[in-house]
């Protein structure tokens, strides 16, 4: 792959990054490797792939590629699409146990929301060790198989904010262009620009406003401010009427047609685009389910210090205590609801906690996943 | 973090299913399950591989054999516990959470037949030329496979005009259920490469629908 291709794989495919786009599973070799050569598995999103194979350009290891039905990973394993027979599969039917003497394969640490170490090697005799968050940290990590803090948090950083912008402002534009097509030819190039810039100040202005969103806000459902306090959709609003007001001024088209035109137009995008704005950001639970007033809580008897939750944490809310073999969770205010400490917990120390005393227990984050839009066959049970 | 719109759509994937694959195969499919399980006996021990929510699964236990029906979709499996248990078929049928990467845990020579519906399509090469090498292993001499599958025609012609036909009802299939099966190319060759003999094969008119009888080699007859 070179780097041209490489650069066309990511523009196209983040333009299309909201449709899965699935690749052929199963054993691929990178470079020369060995019996002792590490195996790394990843989901089956085209793009992914592309990443993967970029970041271990020059080093020699077995990739195998599982049925994640062509979602990313985190995405994917959260939503019950990527599971333990996923990996289990690959691991089995790939062929790869004949060419490694070893049983340790490397799987995104995202990936543990949905799969489980536990049962993996249950089945199939493999040890599970969770990879780094980005997969520009493997290198590093290949070698010791040690994760920074740092390499175990998700982040936002400006080049994923430029991706959710575009992966936004792609589709929308386009549907926008179409609707516009038969009704108002020249207010199509309009659209598409107001989309693309709206979006990309959308994202990358985030660090700036990220401060008033609350996670916790009670309003739930279609959300129009999803902003707790800030309303910076409110701000950017005003911007544009004011900005429309100035133009019209300017060109002397002072009319209530031009107002209303563009005025809905504006207001619709930046509707659309702040639907799910904290849940397109990796950093918060998606503002509109009601799973992401959950929280996690730990049952200190059950608990041996196995820090297996400290390992899957994106959000790093563990510390364990090693002298008294006891997780704490100092950061638990950062928790996006991911389930992966519960998921991967050996001891069933972990459970769910609703505001109202609810509980849901491990084994049925394990079956379900997450609550995705609310429709879990098996509901909360029980009263703690 | 969920990509909402995405989501959304997968989430409820499983209760619209079952109705979503019976109506695209507008009752083909109910008609090749009658006819395979006829090769089915009172008292056999059957295996149905992605039993899905066990409308094979029920056929096969109504002719009074013993079934374990396999599937890696729990929810699937759960529906198809409750059907089972609306039909009291209970004592006859066992659901396991199970892919055809673990059937190396099923005993060697074990069944009399294995059947399954709609599951090979889903699968990828490699996991279906293990899963025909474990079938073959489980079976017990003169044992049956019974299989009931979507196929890529071999004809040119036929080829082509599937593929435009099948193009709308892909995009349907998709919507309704989120999932993209591959028809199985040269699914009899497979078969018989994994030490089968063929037995019968029905085709549809376009070809694009196999129903298959394949036997282990051995056995009495
Ligand atoms: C189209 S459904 C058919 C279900 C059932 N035979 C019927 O006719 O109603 C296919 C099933 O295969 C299952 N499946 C897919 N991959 C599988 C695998 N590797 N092992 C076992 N089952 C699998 C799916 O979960 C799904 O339930
Ligand atoms: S909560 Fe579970 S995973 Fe975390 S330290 Fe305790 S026992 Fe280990
Ligand atoms: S504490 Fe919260 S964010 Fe961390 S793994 Fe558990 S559920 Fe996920």
């Amino acid at each position: 792959m070179g780097w041209i291709q490489y650069i066309l794989i990511n523009v196209v495919e983040t333009c299309l990054r909201m449709l899965p786009i699935p690749i052929r599973t199963g054993l691929i070799v990178l470079g020369n490797p060995g019996r002792n050569s590490p195996v790394i598995l990843t989901c089956n999103f085209h793009l992914t792939v592309a990443r993967v194979k970029w970041a271990l350009r020059g080093i020699d290891a077995y990739l195998l590629v599982a049925n994640s039905r062509g979602i990313n990973v985190w995405c994917a394993a959260t939503g019950g699409l990527f599971t333990n027979h996923d990996v289990i599969s690959v691991l089995k039917t790939s062929g790869v146990e004949d060419l490694v003497d070893h049983r340790q394969v490397i799987l995104p640490q995202l990936a543990a929301t949905g799969i489980e170490r536990k049962y993996v090697r249950k089945k199939t005799g493999w040890i599970v060790q969770w990879g780094p968050v980005d997969i520009k940290d493997l290198p590093a990590y290949l070698p010791r198989r040690k994760k920074t803090p740092a390499m175990r948090q998700v982040s936002f950083p400006a080049e994923q904010r430029f991706e959710m912008a575009v992966a936004w402002a792609f589709p929308i534009s386009l549907v926008a262009g179409l609707i516009l097509l038969p009704l108002w030819r020249e207010g199509i190039l309009p659209a598409v620009l107001l989309t693309w810039g709206l979006a990309l100040i959308i994202f990358m202005a985030f660090p700036l406003y990220q401060r008033w969103l609350n996670p916790r806000s009670e309003r739930i459902g279609f959300v129009l401010f999803d902003f707790g306090r800030g309303g910076v959709q409110l701000i950017l609003l005003a911007g544009i009427l004011l900005g429309l007001f100035a133009v019209a001024k300017y060109t002397g088209n002072f009319s209530g047609l031009f107002f209303a035109r563009w005025g809905i137009m504006s207001t619709l995008v930046v509707l659309v685009l702040s639907l799910d704005l904290m849940g397109s950001t990796p950093l918060y639970k998606s503002g509109l389910h009601a799973d992401r007033f959950l929280k996690v809580s730990l049952d200190t008897d059950k608990c041996k210090g196995a820090a297996f939750c400290e390992q899957v944490c994106p959000r790093n809310c563990y510390d364990v205590d090693h002298h008294r073999h006891l997780a704490t969770q100092p950061r638990a205010h950062l928790c996006v609801q991911c389930g992966a400490c519960i998921v991967q917990c050996p001891f069933d120390a972990l459970y769910f906690e609703s505001p109202d005393g609810a509980t849901i227990a491990p084994e049925i984050i394990r079956k379900f996943k997450l609550n995705l839009m609310g429709k879990r066959l098996v509901k909360t049970v029980g009263r703690g | 973090m969920s990509t909402y719109v995405l989501m959304k759509i997968l989430e409820s994937a499983p209760s619209r299913y079952d109705r979503g694959i019976r109506w695209l195969t507008l009752g083909g499919l109910d008609r090749a399950y009658e006819r395979l399980t006829t090769y089915i006996k009172t008292g056999q021990k059957v295996l149905d591989v992605g039993c899905g929510t066990g409308a094979l699964t029920i056929l096969v236990a109504k002719k009074g054999a013993k079934v374990k029906g396999i599937d890696i979709n729990p929810q699937m499996l759960e529906i198809a516990g409750e059907r089972v248990k609306k039909m009291s078929l209970q004592k006859q049928v066992k659901l396991e959470e199970k892919g055809v990467a673990e059937l190396e845990s099923e005993k060697e020579e074990s069944y009399d037949a294995v059947v399954s519906g709609l599951c090979f399509s889903e699968l990828s090469e490699d996991e279906l030329s293990f899963a025909l090498k474990e079938i073959n292993r489980i079976l017990k001499p003169g044992g049956l496979i019974l299989v009931a599958d979507e196929v890529k025609p071999e004809a040119g012609l036929k080829r082509y005009l599937n593929w435009i036909l099948r193009l709308p009802l892909a995009i349907v299939t998709w919507i309704v259920t989120q999932t993209t099966t591959r028809a199985v190319r040269g699914l009899p060759d497979k078969i018989r490469e994994a030490g089968f003999e063929i037995r019968s094969t029905r085709y549809n008119r376009m070809h694009s629908f196999l129903e298959l009888v394949g036997q282990k080699p051995g056995g009495k007859n």
